[in-house]
């Protein structure tokens, strides 16, 4: 029997088109404007949060419990995946890694940029293992230091990672077998504990952690940054302690500078930078969310790789949650001879829907190219555009982890109590049924939330669109709003698709 | 261009001349099935080979050495739903690495739209339990995994511990010659100095 979670409502799917069909005029309409948005507030001068910021930039033991914390559950779930039961929506290893962390964790990156990463076991382990220190910097001994081949130093990596970690979760299972859940935490200890021992900083979370470009690139939506106080303070700074460190603190992991951030994408929120600073002058501030997939982050080739390959996968996941794809890779498989979990007929399908939206952008980037006024090479259009795809994939992201979270998650504290599900039952239908009547927050509120999302991203990547068109054309008085069409197509298919994913039933995952 | 050509027929055909089987499935259990019954818990595997889909339960789900246990095996058309209606025989063999015996635990036929075998396994350790059928003159082969006793959890955490204590004392090791060749050369430059 599979169980099925309701589609947004006919009523909210109305709302979402007409809001964008307003968007899409207003975008169209408007006289454009180039000037740069710079508002923002320090988190320090709000009440309580402000509090809790300096807390943590004062001194690294609250960070450090943080990490002890998440230490301790993570091996917890490695413990309770390899002993425990293998009913999945009883064990502590599947529950808390798939349905709360892996589903909450997008949602948290919008209020806390790239804050996982500070608490990251993966690499927290692998520090401590390689690094021999809690938090103080380590011996230059402790790691070879290695320079990253220059081969490798882009996110090429990350996003073959997160291709596989996809194929795993959704093609092979993963997400519903405690067991194997267990033996990726204990491969990806050993791969950020590798890369730690063998090259400097934390070429890892920069280059191959599919959760931290992930977290990353997502950062870039957050309404949250860390950036100087004062940025007069920091041109005038001549030792940079943020880049190289002190002798109690460690070097920025990633090599940033903090006087020249404009972009959070590679930033850990370590904390470094704002213990090592001499002058005091780094900390949290409240900013526009997308100022920087607007106006601030620079375009690379294989960023934008990287951007709409999430664009793909996200809208991937949902996909494989639908009645139709299951009939669909049934049918397929029969034709191709293909038998057991249907991998073959899976793996075709991934690659399909994964090359469906770059395939579609590369043409209506070949479109907007034609359009343009003046001449302008195709790579790096394709780099500069490909920023729409994040508010995109962003929103759908949340929309769907938001059923699995306030949908699943309930009874998730039986599983706390008791961790390795040891004495449990598998769900009963009725527990099912239960489970899905009586989600965590009341069903038009999360209609709303999902309907509310998919129009703010939408919002964005018109905003996004317009903006970074603007920059490619020199000559502002040969501007032209129909500059932006093929963008717009673009926007509005991968916004009407995911919608109508939305829409449809959902089948539960446990 | 060529390369890329004979590159995308080669694995055209190699992915359309795949047999349609004797697949080891590494099922995903999902209880659904058998949640409401009195049996004791079930391990399910939902699989589809050829014209059928065929779902496998063992009970318990994880049996221990000489306790009592059955397969049931449901196989149904895919056209039609119609369930299969033959003999089944079900074989096993030891899934570790130097052993290739195969027994045959019992030819069964169709009840109630079910094939049931029972078994009892002496020795603790990972099987493969085979069903065989043959239908419209096509050789059907399904391999499950069965698990008798507790698994060897200690397996993934021993190879990680072991991994990374040779990837540290490595880098130790490098570090240390590192230093000592480092310290050799600073001396000599020291003495031609």
């Amino acid at each position: 029997m599979t169980m099925t979670h309701p589609g947004l409502p006919d009523l909210w799917l109305w709302f979402a088109l007409a809001s964008m069909s307003l968007s899409v005029l207003w975008i169209l309409f408007r006289v454009p404007n180039n000037s740069s948005v710079q508002g923002f507030i320090n988190v320090e001068r709000i009440p309580v949060f402000g509090q809790l910021a300096r807390l943590f930039s004062a001194s690294p033991w609250p960070l450090l419990i943080l990490k002890f914390i998440s230490v301790a559950l993570f091996l917890t779930v490695i413990a309770a995946g390899l002993f425990g039961t293998p009913i999945p929506e009883r064990n502590l290893a599947t529950t808390l890694t798939w349905t709360v962390w892996w589903a909450g964790l997008i949602i948290t990156v919008f209020f806390l940029g790239s804050a996982w990463c500070a608490v990251c076991p993966w690499d927290t382990i692998a520090s401590w293992l390689v690094k021999h220190r809690l938090w103080r910097r380590a011996d230059e001994s402790s790691s070879l230091g290695l320079k990253v081949p220059k081969a490798w130093r882009n996110v090429w990596p990350a996003l073959a990672m997160f291709v596989g970690l996809t194929w795993l979760e959704l093609g092979v299972g993963v997400t519903t077998n405690p067991y194997a859940t267990a033996v990726l935490s204990l491969v990806m200890i050993v791969m950020a504990t590798v890369y730690m021992a063998v090259f400097e900083g934390k070429a890892f979370c920069k280059h191959v952690c599919p959760v931290g470009r992930t977290v990353g690139f997502y950062a870039q939506l957050s309404m949250v940054e860390l950036r100087p106080r004062q940025q007069q303070i920091c041109t005038d700074c001549t030792t940079m302690e943020c880049y190289h460190g002190t002798k109690e603190i460690e070097p920025c992991p990633t090599h940033l500078v903090m006087g020249t951030l404009t972009q959070s994408t590679y930033c850990t929120s370590c904390s470094a930078c704002t213990m090592s600073c001499p002058h005091d002058n780094v900390g949290w501030r409240v900013r526009s969310p997308a100022v920087e997939a607007i106006q601030h982050a620079r375009p690379h080739w294989d960023e934008a790789w990287f951007m709409l390959g999430l664009l793909g996968l996200t809208t991937f996941h949902g996909i494989t949650m639908m009645e139709f794809w299951e009939q669909g890779l049934s049918k397929f498989g029969q034709l191709i001879g293909d038998s057991g979990q249907l991998i073959w007929s899976f793996s075709t399908g991934m690659v399909l829907v994964f090359f469906a939206p770059i395939l579609l952008y590369s043409l209506l980037i070949k479109l907007t190219q034609w359009l343009m006024p003046s001449e302008i090479n195709f790579k790096q259009l394709f780099s500069k555009l490909a920023f729409i795809s994040l508010p995109l994939a962003f929103v759908y992201h949340i929309a769907h982890n938001l059923n699995h979270l306030i949908r699943e998650s309930r009874g998730f504290t039986d599983v706390l109590m008791n961790p390795l599900g040891r004495d449990t039952l598998p769900l009963s239908s009725g527990e099912l049924h239960m489970r899905h009547m009586n989600p965590l927050i009341s069903e038009q509120l999360l209609y709303g939330l999902q309907a509310g999302l998919m129009i703010f991203g939408f919002w964005l990547a018109l905003q996004i669109l317009q903006r970074r068109t603007m920059e490619t054309v020199n000559d502002q008085s040969t501007w032209r709003p129909h500059y932006l069409l093929p963008g717009i197509i673009f926007i509005i298919s991968v916004t009407a698709f995911n919608l109508w994913l939305l829409v449809q039933p959902m089948i539960m995952r446990m | 261009m060529r390369y890329l050509k004979t590159l995308m027929i080669i694995t055209l055909v190699c992915v359309f001349a795949l047999p349609a089987y004797a697949h080891h499935v590494l099922g995903r259990p999902a209880y659904s099935l058998g949640a409401d019954s009195n049996t004791p818990p079930s391990l399910q595997v939902e699989t589809q080979i050829g014209d059928f889909y065929v779902t496998y339960m063992a009970f318990p789900a994880f049996p221990k050495p000489n306790e009592q246990g059955r397969v049931n095996l449901y196989a149904s058309r895919i056209d039609n739903g119609l369930p299969f209606d033959g003999k089944v025989t079900f074989k096993v063999r030891d899934d570790s690495w130097f052993s290739n015996k195969v027994e045959t635990l019992g030819v069964q036929d169709i009840d109630e739209v079910v094939y049931r075998q029972g078994f009892i396994f002496q020795n603790e350790g990972d099987y493969i339990i085979t069903a065989e059928f043959e239908s419209g003159g096509e050789p059907y082969e399904i391999d499950f995994p069965l698990r008798i006793g507790e698994p060897a959890a200690i397996g993934p955490i021993g190879v990680t511990v072991a991994v990374l204590i040779i990837i540290l004392l490595v880098v130790n090791i490098l570090q240390r010659k590192r230093r000592f060749s480092l310290k050799a050369k600073r001396a000599r430059e020291e003495d031609n100095s």
